[in-house]
């Protein structure tokens, strides 16, 4: 479901469960976060998807049929964990969007450096409609975005296109259309990658400390949505969305 | 009124302008530049002018440090580097902490230093062709003095990408991301467009400017001294390596 290759000092991750949007399972994630911490010692890392879209978030149908609440438990957990380890991993992580990155695939932006985006891309945190929130990500957004544009995006379960993101800030590059995204994305990876090593790692490691999350804020936000998990609401709406 | 002639501080009405004065070096950052620029802010404290337009004589606006001081091979000072950057972080400082709004009429290039110096800034202005960005890291060098005004001026998310990226861009990408206020279509046109928005500043009631620009600074942490002074002795240890002198010594003989 995870595909890692390294390319001399470029770190190529990409999601892969193509027939199902690339949607995370629990396993998946292990398998991302893994990724993510073998990372170490590259200069850049380049995340994207396989097939026709970057992520569609969580497997619902997975969650849906784990009343317990286990599964989604282990994916906003899972979530949480590969956002913080592409934040202090010391290269920059540069994410390619074509398609759609929807609810956690959003969620995975906040630890990304540089995001590009197909013009015609929807991105955005639909997630309430399911009885779960996107406390989750919270604290990465806030750490990156305008307050007010994360406000009105966790709240809204409107999706936005990829040049409406860039004018928000959630987007860094722009490419007409979703067949360009993963060269573009490859293209700078390779251009930080070889960049001399120590200003473009201590400018990052700056970065995170200007623009700091705390490993408290940052639990504080998945123990937010976790709060939810297995309950009533949850449950319910989840079962209406397949049953 | 005249300071070194490396900075010229001009006062009309209620509008003060200073300009940076070496076009033959794109108005890089030198020791006397920048003695000039402390000069002519620190006399900005007793003025009357409530607004502060800050641009550069010639074509570049600034290009950024003066990379020949900081090459230790070219000035034997291994100390110039430290010095430069504390001073630029003095400076932007109290560019900030004025009373008098402050707007940027970047008529060319700014780069690194010259485009953080945009960001200490209340409103920037600029024109279509104009060179903008953060070429730091291509360089081997860590923008860190002058991060603290990026991530205020655009936003932790957008200021990470520009400086990870590295590279400039032209004025319509910085009018784009939130780097430039308003955008003239050229040069000629910048002119005008600056005249214009510092009257139309210099209309408000200079109390009402000074107590709002103060309390942003205050809700915002432009005030927080102590970490703009830490991001400049960082760039300076980066600056310091044998990596980014290397780089720099290629850069500056090309």
């Amino acid at each position: 479901m995870i595909q890692h290759e390294t390319q001399g000092d470029l770190s190529v991750i990409t999601l892969d469960r193509a027939q199902k949007r690339n949607a995370m399972l629990p396993e998946m994630l292990e398998g991302l976060l893994a990724a993510i911490e073998a990372s170490g010692d590259a200069r850049a890392v380049v995340l994207v998807g396989a097939g026709k879209t970057f992520c569609a978030g969580f497997d619902l149908k997975a969650c849906a049929a784990d009343p317990s609440g286990e599964t989604m438990r282990a994916l906003l957990s899972g979530l949480s964990s590969c956002v913080r380890a592409m934040r202090v991993c010391p290269a920059p992580v540069v994410l390619g969007v074509h398609g759609a990155a929807v609810a956690g695939g959003c969620a995975l932006l906040g630890g990304a450096d540089v995001v590009v985006a197909a013009r015609d891309a929807k991105l955005g945190y639909p997630v309430v409609k399911i009885g779960v929130s996107p406390a989750v990500s919270s604290p990465f957004m806030l750490a990156s975005m305008t307050p007010g544009v994360v406000r009105s995006r966790l709240v809204d379960t409107e999706l936005v296109d990829g040049a409406r993101a860039f004018e928000l800030g959630m987007v860094h590059a722009l490419v007409d259309t979703a067949d360009e995204v993963h060269a573009h994305a490859m293209e700078l990876g390779r251009s930080i990658a070889q960049k001399p090593g120590v200003g473009c790692l201590t400018t990052k490691r700056w970065l995170n400390e200007i623009c700091e999350v705390t490993d408290s804020t940052s639990q504080q936000g998945l123990d937010a949505s976790l709060s939810l998990t297995g309950g009533e609401e949850e449950r319910a709406r989840l079962a209406a969305l397949w049953g | 009124m005249m300071m070194t002639d490396a900075v010229l501080l001009e006062t009309e009405g209620l509008i003060a302008t200073l300009t940076i004065n070496r076009p033959d070096a794109r108005n890089a950052m030198s020791v006397e530049i920048l003695e000039g620029m402390h000069e002519a802010v620190d006399s900005l404290r007793d003025s009357e002018a409530s607004v502060l337009v800050i641009t550069g004589a010639g074509r570049a606006f600034s290009a950024g440090m003066d990379l020949k001081a900081v090459l230790i091979e070219l000035s034997g000072d291994a100390t110039m580097g430290e010095r430069l950057l504390r001073s630029l972080a003095e400076l932007t400082l109290k560019i900030r902490a004025l009373d008098q709004v402050t707007i940027a009429s970047v008529n060319g290039a700014a780069i690194g230093g010259g485009c953080g110096l945009t960001c200490v800034c209340d409103v920037t202005i600029s024109h279509a062709d104009a060179k903008l960005g953060f070429p730091e890291v291509d360089l081997g060098l860590c923008p860190a003095v002058i991060a603290p005004w990026v991530v205020k001026k655009l936003g932790g998310g957008v200021a990470r990408a520009a400086m990870l990226r590295g590279g400039v861009m032209d004025g319509r990408e910085a009018h784009a991301i939130g780097l430039v206020d308003w955008l003239a279509e050229d040069r000629e046109g910048l002119v005008s467009l600056t005249r214009s928005v510092a009257e139309r500043l210099a209309s408000g009631g200079p109390k009402a400017l000074s107590t709002t620009k103060s309390l942003l600074n205050e809700l915002d942490g432009s005030l927080d001294s102590a970490l703009v002074l830490k991001g400049a002795a960082l760039s300076a240890r980066v600056l310091a390596t044998p990596e980014a002198q290397a780089q720099l010594g290629s850069f500056v003989k090309r």
